[in-house]
């Protein structure tokens, strides 16, 4: 009777934990692949462009040439919840002449854009709008090939701006598209400038400092950012074209700059949602 | 309200191009560029009294739109050479305007043929410095220029092979400067302490008297090795720019003379910038003061004033070696 009851018990027992065993796996693939809910747009894109350059520390002619740009930009929307944020990066290259062709100058500038936008929607999510605000940073060189001790202009600044994208998503011919506008206006920053005839030699080898730190406002630094893109599907991926606008102004320690670039863009675009697996 | 402020932002945005105004490129616009140029940047207007509006009076005269360039070269040339100044430089393709009276003028007191003749072919050579002990255990340094950075390095081992002789002869006859870096590094060598050696400011507008406060220049002693023994710089008028600061540092260094002429001068840190003809233009931008504040524009006296004497030119003799090797 005994005996009965414990092989009947093992016997149980061993059933209850094939049972779970086999109902396990699965549990534990499910705990263990956390879907999140924050979808992710990452853009990479290649510009090519015509460039405009303007500094009065190195030359009271403007340079202009071709302007090689690379722009990642990558946007996070959380499933549920009306606030996206951005993270844009971009880097841009330029071999520039002044008019008589005689001179020449090297442009590089790296640019990053963190911020958050409310977003609203409309005509059954088909139009979405954003507004919000960014921390911008950029850090670059104008270099002059044939000055003599201001052959160089350092080109280092942080400001916060408004932002506003508009998109909307539309069929033409069965094909589906998306239409995109973002701007954006520096309101207020601070600058790195030498003053109006002060030497880098002063600055860095005697360490003399002289409103090398200059707060910018819309006034004396206005400038503007617009990137116009459509979206469309070709060969399993999504392609993003468009014109990328960068209008960089300041008027500071009585130096003057100016960077126009207006170029065309080209890139693709990712939509995805990221898996934890647990390991 | 914040339909005003859209409006606001619109209107700053599309009306405010930050631009410079620009000239034709005419001999006109031109000789309006430079003079623009020289008027909001140049450094030395009040301190050598020159009223560069009447200059232009005079100069816009001589522009004819029908003018070559080597006739336009010539009048800008002209107009820059009444600033008297050596760091004032229009640079074309076909030839460099100068303004370059403050040595021409003077004698050179200077031959490299005597100069060679002391050196002897066994001399070393280190960073474009020539050096070698002189028969009467004197250290003799030929330093021709200061565009080469020099490297702490170098100047130990140059030092160091000098060490043994009763003092340092540092002839700079004949630089015309180069990098300012590479006169303070050298003249680093010569004190124990930091010590003010002069002042220095920028401009900070367009105006003539536009200037920032005088910015203290404090040479500080070199890391490496430092020279304890008597030192005489020789110096001519051709001494100029860092080479004339050179001097302004080793006059407040500790047993240093200076012998030979009067230097060159040129205390004007020059910038750069262009025409629209694509014409370079370089010119005095931040100027530099002595210790007492006084302009080194116009360049340093020695503590002795030495010529070299033709006759001793004809012996081989060197007068301004000779008499520097008296003092040590």
């Amino acid at each position: 009777m005994k005996s009965w009851t414990r092989n009947n018990v093992s016997m149980r027992l061993s059933v209850l934990v094939g049972v779970l065993v086999i109902n396990l796996i699965p549990l534990r693939a499910q705990k263990d692949t956390l879907r999140s809910d924050k979808m992710t747009t990452s853009v990479k894109m290649l510009g090519l462009g015509h460039i405009n350059v303007l500094d009065t520390y190195l030359s009271p002619e403007s340079y202009t040439g071709t302007d090689f740009h690379y722009l990642s930009h990558t946007t996070y929307d959380k499933i549920g919840s009306n606030i996206s944020h951005q993270f844009v990066q971009q880097g841009s290259l330029a071999y520039l002449n002044e008019r008589s062709l005689r001179a020449n100058e090297l442009f590089a500038m790296y640019l990053f854009s963190y911020g958050w936008h409310y977003n609203w929607f409309f005509m059954e999510r088909r139009l979405n709008l954003k507004i919000g605000g960014l921390l911008q940073g950029h850090a670059g060189v104008l270099y002059n090939m044939r000055n003599s001790n201001n052959p160089i202009q350092a080109k280092l600044g942080v400001n916060l701006a408004p932002s506003a994208v508009v998109s909307c998503r539309f069929k033409v011919l069965n094909q589906s598209f998306m239409a995109r506008y973002e701007a954006e206006v520096p309101l207020l920053g601070l600058i790195f400038s030498p003053n109006y005839g002060q030497s880098y030699y002063e600055l860095f080898s005697n360490g003399n400092y002289d409103h090398n730190l200059v707060p910018t406002y819309i006034v004396n630094a206005p400038s503007f950012t617009q990137m116009f893109t459509i979206d469309f599907s070709l060969l399993k991926t999504t392609v993003r074209v468009g014109y990328l606008g960068i209008v960089d102004q300041s008027d500071v320690n009585h130096l003057k700059f100016h960077s126009y670039s207006h170029m065309l863009i080209l890139g693709v675009v990712k939509t995805f949602n990221l898996i934890h697996i647990r390991p | 309200m914040k339909q005003s402020l859209l409006a606001f932002i619109c209107l700053i945005l599309f009306s405010s191009c930050v631009v410079e105004p620009t000239y034709e490129n005419s001999p006109k616009g031109n000789m309006e560029a430079l003079w623009k140029i020289m008027d909001e940047h140049y450094c030395f207007f009040d301190e050598k009294n020159i009223n560069w509006q009447a200059v232009k009076v005079r100069y816009e005269k001589q522009i004819d739109e029908k003018m070559n360039d080597q006739q336009l070269f010539e009048v800008l040339t002209n107009m820059l050479g009444e600033l008297k100044d050596g760091h004032v430089n229009l640079s074309t393709g076909f030839d460099y305007g100068r303004y370059w009276k403050w040595f021409e003028n003077y004698p050179s007191n200077f031959s490299d043929s005597l100069v060679n003749k002391y050196l002897g072919t066994d001399y070393r050579i280190s960073s474009g410095m020539k050096y070698r002990i002189l028969d009467d255990n004197t250290g003799y340094i030929y330093c021709e220029t200061f565009e080469n950075d020099f490297g702490a390095g170098n100047l130990n081992d140059i030092l160091y092979y000098l060490a043994p002789c009763k003092g340092l002869i540092i002839d700079i006859r004949n630089n015309g400067g180069g990098l300012m870096t590479s006169a303070e590094e050298l003249a680093a060598r010569f004190t124990n302490d930091a010590i003010l050696v002069g002042y220095m400011q920028h401009k900070t507008g367009t105006g003539h008297q536009d200037f920032s406060p005088l910015q203290e220049q404090i040479l500080k002693p070199s890391k490496g090795m430092r020279w304890q023994k008597k030192v005489v710089v020789l110096t001519n008028r051709s001494v100029f720019s860092a080479a004339n600061e050179f001097v302004k540092y080793m006059m407040q260094c500790p047993d240093v003379t200076v012998v030979g002429d009067r230097t060159g001068g040129g205390a004007g840190l020059p910038f750069s910038s262009e025409l629209p003809n694509g014409w370079s233009v370089r010119f005095s931008a931040c100027p530099m003061y002595d210790k007492n504040k006084q302009s080194t524009e116009f360049g340093i006296d020695p503590n002795h004033k030495i010529d070299l004497k033709d006759s001793d030119l004809k012996r081989g003799i060197d007068t301004i070696i000779e008499f520097s090797r008296n003092l040590l």
